[in-house]
């Protein structure tokens, strides 16, 4: 006999009691896992795509919100309101080496939304450094017809020379995009004047982004950018860091959200160990008689608390990872996950699993104290009090 | 006495204070000599189990000192008088208050384990084998008849190989038989030299020891004593 022993057999001897606190720190645990590992895997995607917008500058209507700058990362349909003529000056501003143009649009095709969008062919090649799947891409800056993402092209089962329409408008496929990983995968590119036409925005384009030629003169030629145009201007990491900061407040939400949960299943260990050592107040009073130490008496109970912790973090990690995987598209789909492929935004973190297990048996400990602090206080009388 | 193993001095155990105050025990002086064996009686309520507890270190005296084996109580911490209780002492209830999840096996090993027993493999079976046991080892308590039960209890408090055995109505919840048994079985255990104390209702069962105090209202108000047999 020692004291884990007694401590294993006294953690099972109210199998009911024992079983519905430790579900209750496993559902705890599992939800804050769950929500961990989304959060993660949704900022890690996110800075991929960020990367994979190729500029250092962002150049947007003034008053723009969050939204619309989570839109610049996504691809999603964007109003169009800046002039080409404000583009040709943003051009000429010294130290700008590259401004591209993006027209944001949205077309229904077979019923489902595929956002289309308007470039300068050779500039954005340029850009994203795109390969060809499959057919060819634009030869001159105003052919008319579309490339496909590779994305679109599965989805849709499309192949160069068949048509795909835009608002109507019949366009033959020349090409398919080579998979990018990134939002391209899951949009269609058209030459922007083309898309000026067809959606009616003459001289207007969505934002446009900015390559400069040198890093460290970043801040002054944003600023030159603003005063030659009536603009705002972000950089790439203002943008990145904005984003994250609207999935990390939706993040922090769902965690307190967690942390609700958690809490809840650590009053349930105090409340099923203060029952124990009520319960118990005999037979601690007979271990006491026995020769049991108060130290003993309260590492007993920390250690059937600590139990809990360990037993609840393992069963929590294991069910939060699951419920990840099988709800973890659902929980985080909206407009910008969208884009993403579902299971890139599931990470699983064996730091996460670290964190969660430590904090699982750090709070069932912290949990364990006061029952185990009452059971040091009881008497060794009890052991002769007469029922 | 020099060979007094047990020794109080004017030992008074209150509860509550001011007017609620109430004195379970009153200046008793008494002492108990190494292989005695003493009977506690006298009428519910008069402070024969106070008197147990502060023998035992189960509670501590309001005043006056108890020595115990040579140890003053008084002067020891709770985990010093744990230790006592633990290796000087074996205790024995009227409920047998045996951990009704461990088996008859577990239980002694719980008091070894307890005790700070170091090489303690095989001693709690061979405890049960000398109390007729053994094929009870793995028994749950609530599988044992009542004198069995009594039995573990006795090899539990035995465990530690105390010199002093603390009995709290030890036949209260026995069958006459089972009693019997009992009887037998504390006597062996007097003459190989263990001190016992118990407290106890039953006149037939006190006539068994070799001296009986006869407590009421908190003092010891006889001292009767007869020869060995």
């Amino acid at each position: 006999m020692n004291l884990g022993k007694l401590v294993w057999r006294n953690l099972l001897r109210r199998r009911g009691r024992f079983i519905f606190t430790l579900a209750g720190v496993s559902v705890g645990m599992a939800a804050f896992v769950a929500l961990m590992t989304i959060g993660q895997g949704l900022t890690t995607e996110i800075k991929k795509q960020a990367q994979g917008l190729g500029a250092n500058l962002v150049v947007t209507p003034k008053g723009w919100c969050a939204y619309e700058q989570i839109s610049v990362l996504t691809g999603e349909q964007l109003p169009e309101a800046i002039p080409m003529s404000d583009l040709e000056k943003i051009r000429a501003v010294p130290g700008v080496k590259s401004a591209v143009p993006y027209l944001n649009e949205k077309t229904a095709f077979r019923n489902q939304p595929v956002p289309v969008i308007g470039v300068w062919p050779e500039e954005m090649r340029a850009l994203q450094k795109w390969g060809i799947e499959s057919g060819r891409y634009f030869n001159s800056p105003d052919e008319r017809g579309i490339v496909v993402g590779s994305a679109i092209a599965k989805q849709f089962k499309l192949k160069p020379s068949d048509e795909f329409t835009v608002r109507g408008k019949l366009l033959p496929i020349i090409g398919v995009l080579r998979e990018a990983g990134s939002k391209d995968d899951i949009a269609t590119f058209i030459p922007l004047t083309l898309a000026q036409q067809i959606y009616d925005v003459q001289d207007k384009v969505s934002f446009i982004a900015v390559q400069v030629s040198d890093l460290e003169k970043i801040e002054a030629t944003s600023l030159k950018i603003q005063e030659v145009a009536n603009v705002a201007v972000v950089t790439d990491k203002q943008l990145l860091s904005s984003v994250l900061s609207i999935v990390g407040s939706v993040g922090a939400a769902m965690q307190a959200v967690a942390a609700v949960g958690v809490l809840a299943a650590a009053f349930g260990i105090v409340n099923t160990l203060l029952t124990a050592v009520h319960e118990r107040r005999r037979e601690i009073g007979i271990l006491q008689a026995l020769g049991s130490t108060r130290r003993t008496l309260f590492l007993a109970f920390m250690l059937e608390s600590g139990l809990y912790g360990l037993l609840g973090g393992i069963l929590g990690v294991t069910i939060g990872i699951l419920a990840a995987y099988l709800f973890g598209s659902y929980l985080t789909d909206n407009a910008f996950t969208a884009s993403l492929h579902q299971s890139q935004t599931v990470a699983i973190d064996y730091g996460t699993i670290l964190l969660t297990m430590g904090f699982s048996v750090c709070l069932a400990l912290l949990a364990g104290l006061y029952p185990a602090y009452r059971a040091t206080k009881l008497s060794p009388v009890e052991a002769m009090r007469h029922v | 006495m020099s060979n007094a193993v047990i020794e109080l001095e004017k030992v008074s155990k209150t509860y509550g204070s001011g007017a609620a105050e109430v004195k379970a025990v009153s200046e008793v002086s008494m002492t108990v000599e190494r292989g005695g064996w003493v009977a506690i009686m006298g009428p519910s309520g008069h402070g024969k189990s106070t008197l147990l507890q502060l023998i035992g270190g189960l509670d501590r005296p309001s005043a006056g000192r108890i020595v115990l084996d040579g140890s003053e109580l008084g002067t020891l911490d709770a985990a010093e008088l744990a230790a006592v209780r633990g290796k000087k002492i074996g205790f024995v209830f009227q409920f047998f208050n045996l951990m009704p999840h461990l088996t008859a096996l577990e239980n002694v090993e719980i008091a070894l384990w307890l005790g700070g027993a170091t090489h303690s493999n095989g001693r709690a079976m061979e405890l049960l084998e000398r109390f007729g046991l053994g094929d009870k080892a793995h028994h749950l308590p609530s599988m044992l008849s009542g004198g069995q039960q009594q039995r573990v209890a006795i090899a539990r408090a035995l465990a530690n190989e105390p010199d002093i055995l603390l009995m709290d109505e030890p036949t209260g919840n026995l069958d006459s038989g089972s009693e019997a048994e009992l009887l037998t079985l504390l006597g062996e255990l007097n003459k190989a030299g263990k001190t016992l104390l118990m407290v106890t209702h039953n006149i037939a069962v006190a006539q068994r020891a070799e001296r009986v105090l006869q407590v009421k209202d908190g003092r010891i108000v006889a001292d009767t004593r007869k020869g060995k047999h």
